[in-house]
């Protein structure tokens, strides 16, 4: 009995033990199959996250280069904003200055008109009243003791012999105003901001007028500066105004590159030349100083904003880059520096004589 | 007073799984009754069988369940193509199951249905759903889950929490099943709905991160997606993955207007057409990046979800924890998908009955006492207890 219990306990272990051991293998069998299956996944997983990384570095790289690209053409767009704001601010003080000089100048012109206009009658009645004088001395050589006296106290010959040199002089003074009002105002051209039709040589010969102070002999130019004018040009398209602008620009700069020139040399006779002629087509307008010349580096950065060799102060670096800006981009035309360190320099301007309708 | 138990066997045989299941809750429920049970099993089980076998012992238990993708407990931890069985005994908890079918047809009533039969039975205010929704129908296609949890939304009311995960099919793509009582659905929706004396919180993290530039989809209709930036829905792809379809872990960070929020959209099928549809709806216009993610923030995100959910917990003591996590992130995982059951128990302040499962779409709330989303590749932690 108790063997046979023993049995069926050993029995009932031993199946228990099988079961177990069937469900072991179930599981581990199942877990193959899974195992095998969830391999595949991660191996795909992994191969398809591979390509998203390299992909996503390969778009960041394009976005790089793309930001990089976009980083520069804000630069270059905000050095032009740059430049245009100079130009603006510049256009604005030239045109506040231009309007400004021409309500002078028209304030000028009307009294100064006044007197030019009525010189010529004054003269003619100081000359009668002379010629009735003349006839009062003829006739009555004798005169009487007081008027003998008075012809002595004013000295009357004198006045006779000065005073036709006196109204010529007048004449000469009111004719130099009105000479300079108009040069001023042709000068400013407040007026003339539109493209037309312009004589270049007047505008030239304007510009040296209002410089004429600078170019007169003075303690920094015991000799005063030589102007050579040579040639003449037609008619040309141009925007006179913004031309004047350039033409004192250069004038100006070659006036102060002299002045250092004559510190330096003072036997030097500091020259301007100024020459204009019609090349193919186009006016080409040469002004040149023998003036100490500008250096190689310099030269590279002649129309940069804000470049200046000038002490602090004296300049804002913006007269070349605004002139080459209305020469380049105004006028579809050239502004070229040829200089030589030591032998002056030369600035070129070149423009078609008519400019390309938009 | 609130007792939950939980069997788990990973026997492939369903008899000896759903044997060994019962025998683990025999023992814990000590002569106690279960009110209620939540079953989550391997695609390859005799789902019939499991159910009858269950309800032969429970026969008035309100059950539902589902297919899944990866299964997890307190008893065996991770596992795959197991069964994962947890029972309720309350006499202060209100539990009610219903069931809608015909979720894809017409999500709004399924979802209505659900509700209806689970709450026509309650007598304490309902404060809690889980809900476990179809994905796969069958031969690949899909219901909308967020038209059912919008339905399910509309039938409970803004101010019941809607918890839970999608059923899977150990990623077939083919058909998922759900189960209510001893029936084995398709195309169904069982939710179960708590209330009376019950305290619970949650927690959703992703860990997925976006990738790559910024774009905008422009062309869109429901889930399918057309164009994005002018290009059809595979180019844009094809610019990432070469010639290799999209799957699921390439998934699409949908960003919220002009805001760095964003929620995640998963590739489900390709078009002949270039265009993809998606396994929910996304926006015309919405800004998109493609995603990424790493183990590691994966595994931190699953005690990202726990720890938000401890801290919202008002109760004593937390007597239940439901897990529900994106199958995509246990393909991931790969042998590392054991470590996210793995960081919450050993985050746990004591030992708790726990059962989860891998889904192929997880709801829960983003706000404490916000709308419920839809989501993807995401961890949803749920605490349950009593006052």
């Amino acid at each position: 009995m108790e063997y046979r219990d023993s049995v069926s306990n050993s029995e009932n272990e031993n199946e228990n033990k099988i079961k177990q051991l069937e469900k072991s293998v179930r599981i581990l069998q199942k877990r193959l199959e899974r195992s095998e299956a969830d391999r595949k996944a991660l191996e795909e997983a992994s191969e398809i996250r591979d390509l998203l990384f390299t992909n996503v570095i390969r778009e960041l790289e394009e976005s790089q280069a793309t930001l990089e690209k976009r980083g520069q053409e804000l630069e270059t767009a905000l050095k032009n904003l740059k430049a245009l704001q100079m130009k603006l601010i510049e256009s604005e003080k030239m045109s506040a200055l231009g309007v400004l000089v021409a309500g002078i100048a028209h304030e000028i012109n009307n009294p100064v008109s006044f007197i030019y206009g009525n010189l010529y009658h004054a003269s003619n009645y100081f000359e009668s009243i002379l010629n009735l004088i003349n006839l009062y001395q003829y006739y009555y050589p004798e005169p009487i003791a007081a008027i003998e006296k008075e012809i002595e106290s004013i000295e009357l010959e004198f006045i006779k012999q000065d005073s036709l040199k006196l109204f010529e002089s007048m004449n000469m003074g009111a004719e130099r105003i009105l000479e300079i009002v108009k040069s001023l105002r042709t000068f400013t051209r407040v007026d003339e901001s539109d493209l037309k039709t312009a004589n270049i040589d007047l505008g030239i010969d304007s510009t040296l007028l209002i410089v004429n102070n600078r170019l007169k002999p003075s303690t920094k130019f015991p000799q005063g500066i030589q102007v050579i004018r040579n040639g003449t040009l037609p008619t040309i398209e141009c925007y006179p105004g913004q031309l004047n602008q350039v033409f004192i620009n250069i004038i100006v700069n070659a006036i102060d590159a002299l002045e250092d020139a004559v510190i330096k040399n003072p036997q030097l006779l500091p020259t301007i030349t100024i020459t204009t002629e019609l090349v193919n087509e186009q006016a080409v307008i040469r002004i040149a100083d023998n003036g100490l010349g500008i250096s190689e580096k310099a030269q590279s950065q002649l129309f940069t904003p804000f470049f200046t060799t000038k002490d602090i102060g004296k300049g804002t670096g913006l007269g070349l880059s605004i002139s080459y800006k209305i020469i380049f981009e105004l006028h579809a035309g050239l502004l070229e520096c040829h200089s030589q360190p030591g032998n002056g320099a030369e600035f070129v301007i070149i423009i078609p004589i008519k400019q390309a309708k938009c | 007073m609130l007792k939950v138990v939980v069997g788990h066997s990973e026997d492939p045989d369903s008899q000896g799984a759903i044997d060994e299941v019962l025998e683990q809750c025999f023992q814990d429920l000590m002569g106690m009754a279960p009110t209620a049970g939540i079953l989550f099993a391997a695609i390859d089980f005799d789902h019939t069988m499991i159910l009858e076998e269950i309800l032969r012992v429970y026969p008035d238990i309100e059950l539902i369940g589902c297919t899944t993708d990866g299964e997890m407990s307190s008893k065996l931890g991770f596992c795959q193509d197991s069964l994962t069985l947890m029972l309720f005994c309350s006499d202060t908890v209100e539990i009610h199951a219903g069931v809608g079918i015909s979720a894809s047809k017409n999500p709004d009533s399924a979802a209505t249905s659900a509700v209806q039969q689970a709450t026509v039975k309650r007598t304490a205010a309902t404060k809690l759903c889980i809900a476990l929704p179809t994905s796969y129908i069958g031969d690949g296609a899909t219901a909308n889950g967020e038209m059912l949890l919008k339905g399910l939304g509309n039938a409970l009311g803004s101010e019941v929490p809607i918890i839970g995960g999608a059923a899977g099919d150990q990623s077939r793509a083919k058909t998922t099943y759900q189960f209510y009582g001893s029936k084995v659905l398709t195309d169904a929706i069982p939710i179960l709905t708590f209330g009376g004396d019950v305290v619970f919180s949650f927690g959703a993290a992703c860990g997925w991160r976006p990738l790559g530039r910024k774009s905008i989809i422009t062309k869109a209709c429901g889930n399918r997606l057309y164009e994005i930036d002018g290009i059809s829905a595979v180019e844009f792809y094809q610019r990432y993955l070469g010639a290799r379809l999209p799957s699921a872990e390439n998934s699409l960070a949908v960003y919220e207007g002009d805001s760095e929020r964003y929620y995640i959209r998963v590739p489900n099928s390709l078009e002949n057409d270039g265009s993809i549809r998606l396994l929910a709806d996304i926006p015309e216009q919405a800004t998109v990046r493609l995603t990424g993610t790493s183990r590691d923030e994966i595994i931190a995100s699953s005690l990202t979800s726990f720890q938000t959910a401890l801290q919202n917990y008002s109760g004593n003591k937390i007597d239940a924890v439901l897990l529900f996590s994106c199958c995509c992130r246990r393909w991931l995982l790969g042998t590392r998908a054991k470590e996210e059951y793995e960081i919450i128990k050993n985050a746990l302040p004591y030992s708790a009955p726990l059962s989860g499962f891998y889904s192929y779409g997880e709801l829960a709330p983003l706000q404490l006492l916000g709308a419920s989303y839809y989501h993807q590749e995401t961890f949803v932690t749920l605490l349950i207890g009593t006052n």
